[in-house]
């Protein structure tokens, strides 16, 4: 007899869900063109989202400011999300709908998004841009990393390449200067590695060092580099092909895991923060990104100095990343018109980015002289020219799951790096097969 | 099954007995106990909204998107069957996620209900300040796990870690009064793939075992004096107590304690999510199913593939929780009227949302 009542309860239930679903799936059809949003005044109001939650953001907040006093005309609301879940929350968006009108993404990203179709291709506005944007001010590199297959969809805003940072006081102590007395950064593979010996000190007698020559902090950014210096990196050129368990990688990872455990003069990374080590001043070198350098300034008493990575094989090159500036696909024609202009003006003042603690693109921004003031930015950006991105495939995002298990599992020596590259590759033939 | 009387209205219940053998619709429900019916619906009806919108439809949309393959981008989402499912079957990574979950399982239900047990013994002895006791081994259940993980991610340190520095300062002192004991080298408590789940086991008692404390505790005070002063006056000792009495009259709650506690293990999250900051640990170590499946669903926005990890972790709690509360059914009849645990049967086991 009760169960009668539970029949209706479950009944009245798959009414309730059919009826949710459908209206579910109804809004979740919501994507594409949207309509422009118009403000107070007949302002074009444009979402415009990024992930700097350091001084970088409060330059670009800086920066929209001044926009927005020069353009009367366009509303810019920025919101800023921190990295760690800003491609969840705008991945999301673009799918379901609420995507901002304009936003960041790093050139590693681009593919996959483009692939994907929800970007703003930007072909006509930038041919049609008054006066004409000067694409041979753009550095080649990143200005490369905006196309996908032909067609591009974003205007680099800057680069941020890994570099040497070295702590200056340890370096005088160890008596690794030059001439006129001063810190001498190491540029190759044998003055690294003498450096980081004579910088590799136990202070306190116990048998263990308790300074380290280098520490390996972000060990995925710090592996592209000594990979793509020996000719290596995680795909072939084609994209097509895992190549990380090649000779030249091997190299790499093998001089990397002998840093740790033949010439000892980096610590395990085991349970430590290395970049507070390096804060402390009980690291006295580490390979890191340009964005770094804010925390660095944050830190008192600490004497660093930035230097472009040292060359460890035989081929010049650092890692480095970009954030682009993108437009969601199938905005309005005039939102597109005044996302252009936001994204052009901030390109075009790529010098007061810097002063944010980024590296510009902008050729004639990296000659002016107050940017040659800038200490590490200055130094960090002479490796232009041979700065090198992650693959720049639509299925970048899906290997650093396979890439960042096996560099970590060599740096632990917990598999040599055959056994780590093979088991990596298995898995990353498998998702570039996937459709 | 008589002892399942949860499910039936009471109100019905009487109304039955005082008319009995009266004539029924033809929904075999006379009149006024449709209406009562539909009255009860209505009372309930909040919870179901709820229970509708935030659970069940999200659940059922779920297993839909699992049979697709669903990229949160693309364009359209091809139906692909059980493909997912196999393929996930097949995938060498989810089966080290269900091994180390396992693992885990293994680690803290048992270990964990035992250290709950052992609490709630205590506190049930102790007169004075017990509330405040109480309240210090709950607090840690109150506390958020992303806020528990890290606070123990500084703990595990290795190099500047309390954990390491107290251990090491015992052993140092240990050594000064002349223990031959080595040197304390630091322990690897989450860099060490052999570590990391026993780290992550022990941070996760620590964390929710003032929950159970408190079940077990109730279930103590259930417990009538008398058979305990019969059985002084019989000369029994403090652990013939403990095994005669105190054991098998809480066997009940303990076999509350142990189910919730395995659907509770298997589905952790928080603790290697936090820990490791979206990764998985050295050599995966800390990779749980339901971690893997946030990170095929949420990293690599594979969302058909992630549902279908999630219906797999589905069906295999529910394949346990069916053996236990079997278990418990069987156990709670032996343990005489008085004792029956009805109470948790007539609710489904609630699974987390996709």
């Amino acid at each position: 007899m009760t169960f009668s009542i539970r029949k209706r309860i479950l009944l009245f239930l798959c009414v309730l869900i059919s009826a949710l679903l459908s209206a579910g799936c109804a809004s979740l059809r919501g994507r594409g063109a949207s309509a422009v949003e118009i403000g107070p005044g007949g302002k074009v109001v444009l979402d415009f989202w990024n992930g700097f939650t350091g001084p970088d953001g409060k330059m670009m907040e800086a920066m929209v400011r001044q926009f927005e006093k020069e353009h009367p005309d366009v509303d810019i609301r920025m919101q800023i999300i921190p990295w760690g879940t800003y491609y969840d929350k705008l991945t999301l968006s673009l799918a379901y709908g609420g995507a901002p009108e304009v936003f960041i993404l790093h050139a590693a990203r681009l593919p996959e998004y483009a692939s994907f179709g929800v970007l703003e291709p930007l072909g006509d506005l930038v041919a049609s841009s008054q006066p004409p944007l000067p694409v041979d001010d753009f550095a080649p590199i990143p200005w490369q990393a905006t196309f996908y297959k032909g067609k591009q969809y974003a205007l680099p805003l800057d680069v941020h390449p890994i570099g040497l940072y070295y702590n200056t006081k340890l370096f005088k102590e160890a008596g690794i200067v030059d001439e006129q007395g001063r810190a001498k950064p190491p540029t190759n593979w044998e003055e690294f590695l003498s450096a980081a010996q004579k910088l590799t000190k136990d202070t306190n007698g116990d048998g263990q060092p308790d300074q380290w020559g280098f520490v390996f902090t972000w060990q995925r950014t710090n592996w592209f580099t000594f990979a793509y210096q020996f000719g290596g990196g995680a795909l072939s050129p084609d994209l097509q092909s895992c190549i990380m368990a090649s000779t030249e990688n091997l190299a790499a990872l093998r001089r990397m895991n002998d840093l740790i455990y033949k010439y000892k003069v980096a610590p395990k990374p085991e349970g430590i923060d290395a970049w507070l080590a390096f804060r402390q001043g009980k690291a006295a070198m580490a390979l890191e990104g340009i964005y770094m350098l804010a925390s660095l300034e944050e830190q008192k008493g600490l004497p660093y100095a930035g230097a472009p990575a040292p060359q460890f094989g035989p081929v010049r090159a650092a890692w480095a990343g970009s954030h682009l500036l993108s437009m969601a696909d199938g905005i309005s024609p005039e939102a597109a018109r005044a996302g252009w202009k936001f994204m052009r003006y901030l390109s075009d003042h790529s010098l007061m980015w810097a002063k944010g603690g980024q590296v510009p693109v902008r050729k004639s921004a990296l000659r002016s002289p107050e940017f040659a003031e800038m200490p590490v930015q200055a130094q960090f950006a002479k490796q232009l020219p041979y700065v090198r991105y992650e693959p720049l495939s639509p299925k970048a995002n899906a290997l650093f799951p396979f890439v960042d298990p096996a560099v970590e599992a060599v740096l632990l020596d917990l598999e040599s790096p055959k056994e780590a590259t093979e088991d990596a590759c298995r898995r990353i033939e498998q998702v570039l097969e996937r459709p | 099954m008589q002892n399942a009387p949860l499910q039936t209205d009471p109100l019905l219940r009487s109304e039955r007995a005082r008319f009995p053998g009266t004539g029924h619709s033809a929904f075999g429900l006379r009149r006024s106990q449709m209406r009562e019916g539909w009255v009860g619906l209505l009372f309930a009806l909040p919870h179901l909204l709820l229970f509708g919108v935030f659970l069940l439809a999200p659940v059922l949309y779920g297993f839909y998107i699992s049979l697709h393959r669903w990229h949160v981008l693309a364009k359209s989402h091809p139906w692909v069957g059980l493909e997912n499912y196999a393929a996930v079957l097949s995938d060498d990574i989810f089966w080290i996620a269900l091994r180390n979950t396992a693992y885990f399982v293994v680690l803290v239900v048992p270990l964990g209900n035992l250290v709950s047990l052992g609490l709630a013994l205590g506190l049930a002895s102790v007169k004075r300040f017990q509330a405040f006791y109480k309240v210090c081994y709950y607090l840690p259940v109150v506390i958020s796990i992303a806020v528990v993980a890290v606070l123990w991610r500084w703990l595990y340190n290795t190099q500047i870690g309390l954990l390491n520095m107290y251990i090491g300062a015992v052993v140092g002192g240990l050594r000064e009064i002349g223990l031959p004991l080595a040197p304390f080298q630091p322990l690897p408590w989450l860099s060490n793939p052999l570590w990391v789940m026993p780290s992550i086991a022990l941070m996760s008692i620590w964390w929710g075992a003032g929950g159970n404390m408190i079940l077990y505790l109730a279930g103590i005070n259930n417990i009538p004096d008398d058979y305990y002063e019969a059985a002084m006056i019989d000369g029994a000792n403090a652990w013939n107590r403990f095994w005669a009495i105190t054991w098998p009259l809480l066997k009940p709650t303990t076999l509350f304690c142990l189910v919730f506690s395995v659907l509770g293990a298997f589905q952790i999250f928080g603790q290697t999510y936090v820990l490791f900051t979206g990764g998985a640990g050295p050599a995966r170590s800390g990779l749980t199913v339901a971690l893997y499946m946030y990170q095929q669903g949420f990293g690599q926005y594979e969302m058909g593939y992630g549902a279908a990890i999630a219906y797999l972790l589905f069906a295999i709690v529910l394949a346990f929780t069916v053996l236990q509360f079997r278990l418990l059914e069987g156990r709670a009849e032996r343990a005489g009227p008085d004792e029956k645990m009805d109470k948790p049967v007539g609710e489904p086991v609630e699974e987390e949302a996709v």
